[in-house]
């Protein structure tokens, strides 16, 4: 059975997000990075754990990005990916990312790609659903539990107030979400025979884009507590009513 | 979850101030590079984050106890010992031949660092199994090797060091602990040893105690001690059998209360066999070869622990509301809010001089690691010079640490007010934990005197004039920065005084007054190890200052200003201590030196 995870690099989960100066992009000065926690935690490691039990099969990560997003795929082959590949190509819109994706895995045809549900800093949950699309595979999104019997795979996955259970035949993507794994932290020896791996670089596919950024913004600051007498019943209605609005 | 390090930081002193890229260019460390480093540090504190630091409070509140002849200790521990073997922090920096990963002793330093600093009770388990199997792959025979050190390295053994006696403490040219001589070439060993970290419980299927020991007729004095493997079990073609190894309590300390330190008594039945390490009478030497290392050690874990207090005490700073600012007027708005106390600048002050002592504590704990692998593994030319260097650094290394950390930790407690003193917070702990580290591997005194007697004279004065060109070459880079010119001038003055200072001692010595010599040699202590961290803060400010030029390592502007100010704070509130001590070691009063015990 051979498996496609999808590792995106995130700004590690403490960054101060600050922007450029027209808003458009992160302010990367200072930013460390990691790989994106839902593509690591969940997606990688359930790949792994399905190949595993099947003692069988390839687990191949791969990533659209530049050479500087070599530690964060090398981190993948260290937790225990078999292959991994970079689609040579910084930047993007989501249906570039997917596109790239696609091209490459629709060549080498995989039996289940794997996405992360969404990454940690934009937070899109698009490339996933596009890159089906693309290979013209179902989709299920935010799964929280995979099991896999022959060409069938019973995925749960979390809905509004509680869980839908479903059937779905290989080839197939899904998104995965807390509860598909537990993460794994890479041990010193396989950190070192990851260097071993290979790490297989390739020319992206030409693309149109879409979409262009016109600015982010951060949310409003929380404003300060205020402190009420605990005798004065009518000024804390006040505040609720008139300044919170929930009464 | 609370914070008790800056990763920032420790990329910063590893990769820039201590440049780990040369380190990775000797020829051992082939195999390596920066970014799989990166990755194994980062491994260590996904570990760190989610084992060893949720419980490090609850540690503490449920000692280690003795119950039924038995160590009983956290119900984690277990789980937690298995994960670190696995993750290999007992034999990474070991050979490949002997099962590990030839990682850089500096990277070791970097790993154990962030596991200490989350929960200082643990480290030692595994950092005492990897000293002994270390001493035992360098000296031990290849069936012991065989026998001992793989189970160690995989965490199912346990190891310890079997030194202090009750009756001798620390000298260890008293201990009687005696090795009878079998038919067999083996040993009958029988005595007493205390305060043995580590030395049992119900986590480890077998313990390898490395137990010093006379031969019976040995010479008095440290040269007739020899150096044994005595198990708890010895393992047989039958499995592991008792070795008369006896588990008779465990210390109950005001520190540290979730790492064992066991009284383990030897060969009450005359029949706790032990087998020799190298040769007979050597075991003291070959205890000393890793001493350096293992002294490195309680420095780092030292440093840790005050870089966990600063970073408690740093957040309660930033949450906590209390007074309010002085005005221009010298009054205080009482219908102003309160300010959170990192507004005022005595709570400043604390905070900068914890950060002062636990970031230049940890970058001397990473250049005497850095010199140990250029002593083992660098140019062969070059290794006996490293070697003076680590031999003069290692005392101020573990020392520095051990009484400037508790000084750091003490004002960390200080910003908490009576919160501090509660145990409702953490500092507490960190206050109680952080004083073992001065009485550890050597106390303080010990240091002292291994410094001002020997390191600073070994080799005709050629350690200390290698460590000042080390410190010339820091000043001549500074210099080349407007900014710190004044520090590099600073620095170079106290090289200056510290020539006079012993201009001054040493004379004493070759008159052969060595009580008087070695009276002060504390003090000597308090002063030298304040230069070499001053020279430490320069080498800091001079990389802080190259990575604002050339953007290299993606650091903030305010954390590399943050470093600067840091710097000139040291050079401020610390280097200008140096005087008085310097007065004190000129006086010629010879107060302590007075016999009168009645004046007690």
């Amino acid at each position: 059975m051979k498996l496609l995870v999808c590792v995106s690099k995130t700004p590690e989960t403490t960054t101060k997000i600050t922007f450029n100066g027209d808003q458009t992009a992160l302010d990367t000065s200072g930013v460390q990075y990691i790989m994106n926690p839902y593509d690591e935690w969940y997606a990688l490691v359930r790949a792994l754990e399905l190949k595993e039990a099947l003692g069988a099969g390839t687990v191949t990560i791969i990533n659209v990005g530049p050479a500087a997003n070599d530690p964060v795929i090398r981190k993948g082959l260290a937790i225990g990916a078999d292959e991994a590949v970079r689609i040579d190509k910084d930047g993007g819109s989501s249906l570039d990312v997917a596109q790239q994706i696609a091209a490459y895995a629709k060549e080498n045809s995989f039996d289940m790609v794997f996405f992360g549900k969404e990454t940690i800093d934009y937070n899109g949950s698009e490339v996933g659903a596009m890159t089906a699309e693309l290979l013209d595979v179902p989709f299920v999104s935010f799964a929280t539990k995979l099991e896999v019997e022959g060409n069938t795979a019973t995925i749960t996955r979390d809905i509004e107030g509680g869980e839908e259970t479903l059937e779905v035949a290989t080839p197939f993507a899904l998104s995965a979400a807390k509860g598909l794994a537990e993460q794994r932290i890479p041990n010193m020896r396989g950190i070192m025979m990851a260097k071993r791996k290979p790490l297989n670089v390739v020319a992206a596919v030409e693309t149109t884009n879409h979409t262009q950024v016109l600015s982010y913004d951060l949310p409003a600051e929380k404003s300060a507590v205020k402190l009420v007498d605990p005798e004065d019943m009518d000024e804390l209605v006040r505040l609720l009513s008139e300044e919170a609005k929930v009464i | 979850m609370a914070a008790y390090l800056n990763m920032d930081t420790l990329r910063f002193l590893l990769q820039h101030t201590h440049d780990l890229e040369q380190i990775l260019t000797l020829p051992r460390f082939a195999d390596h590079d920066v970014d799989s480093i990166n990755i194994m540090l980062d491994a260590i504190k996904d570990f760190s984050d989610q084992e060893l630091y949720p419980v490090f409070r609850e540690m503490d509140e449920k000692p280690v106890h003795y119950a039924d002849g038995k160590i009983i200790t956290h119900p984690g521990l277990g789980k937690i010992l298995r994960q670190s073997a696995e993750l290999g922090v007992i034999g990474g920096t070991f050979d490949y031949e002997d099962g590990g990963l030839q990682l850089p002793n500096t990277v070791g330093t970097a790993t154990y660092f962030i596991m200490d600093a989350a929960n200082n009770n643990v480290p030692g388990y595994t950092g005492l199994t990897m000293g002994a199997a270390e001493l035992i792959l360098h000296f031990g025979s290849d069936d012991l090797k065989a026998t001992y050190v793989p189970k160690m390295i995989s965490g199912e053994w346990g190891g310890t060091m079997c030194l202090t006696e009750p009756q001798a403490g620390s000298s260890l040219s008293d201990i009687t602990t005696t090795a009878y001589p079998q038919a067999d070439g083996t040993y009958k060993i029988k005595g007493q040893k205390i305060f043995i970290s580590g030395g049992d419980h119900e986590h480890c299927e077998n313990f390898v105690h490395l137990v010093l020991a006379r031969i019976e007729g040995a010479p008095a004095g440290t040269k007739g001690i020899s150096l044994f493997v005595v198990p708890k079990f010895r393992p047989t073609d039958d499995g592991l059998v008792p070795n008369d190894v006896i588990t008779a309590g465990d210390f109950q300390k005001m520190g540290q209360r979730g790492y064992c330190t066991t009284h383990l008594s030897f060969g009450e039945e005359d029949n706790s066999t032990g087998y020799l390490i190298g040769e007979p009478h050597r075991g003291l030497g070959y205890m000393f070869l890793m001493m350096n290392g293992a002294r490195i050690g309680v420095g780092r874990g030292g440093i840790a622990i005050a870089s966990a207090a600063y970073h408690a005490s740093l957040q309660y700073a930033q949450e906590r509301p209390q007074g309010r600012r002085i005005l221009d007027n010298g009054r205080k708005d009482p219908n102003e809010s309160p300010t959170l106390i990192i507004e005022h600048a005595d709570v400043r002050r604390m905070l900068f001089l914890q950060k002062a002592i636990y970031e230049g504590g940890l970058s001397l704990v990473l250049q005497s690691s850095k010199y140990l692998d250029l002593s083992l593994y660098g140019p062969e030319e070059d290794r006996e010079k490293y070697k003076m260097l680590l031999d003069i650094l290692t005392p101020i290394t573990k020392t520095f640490p051990a009484e400037k950390g508790r000084e750091a930790v003490d004002n960390g407690l200080q910003i908490l007010g009576g919160y501090g003193f509660c145990s409702d917070f953490v500092l507490q702990q960190y206050y109680r934990d952080i004083r073992i580290f001065a009485i550890y591997e050597g106390t303080t005194g010990i240091q002292s005197l291994d410094l001002l007697s020997r390191k600073i004279t070994m080799h005709n004065g050629k350690a200390l004039e290698l460590l000042a060109g080390e410190m010339k070459a820091t000043i001549e880079a500074a210099l080349e920065q407007p900014e710190l010119q004044k520090y590099a001038a600073a620095l170079g003055g106290k090289i200056k005084e510290t020539q006079e200072v012993l201009g001054s001692l040493l004379p004493f010595a070759a008159k052969g007054e060595y009580e008087r010599f070695l009276a002060d040699a504390n003090i000597f202590m308090e002063y030298f190890s304040t230069l070499v961290v001053a020279w430490q803060w320069l080498q800091m400010g001079v990389t802080a200052k190259q990575l604002s030029i050339t953007g290299a390592g993606n650091f903030t502007d305010d954390y590399l200003e943050g470093i600067l100010h840091t710097m000139r704070f040291y050079f401020t509130y610390e280097v200008p201590k140096m005087n008085g001590l310097v007065e004190i070691m000129r006086n010629d009063e010879e107060l302590t030196l007075l016999k009168e015990k009645a004046h007690f």
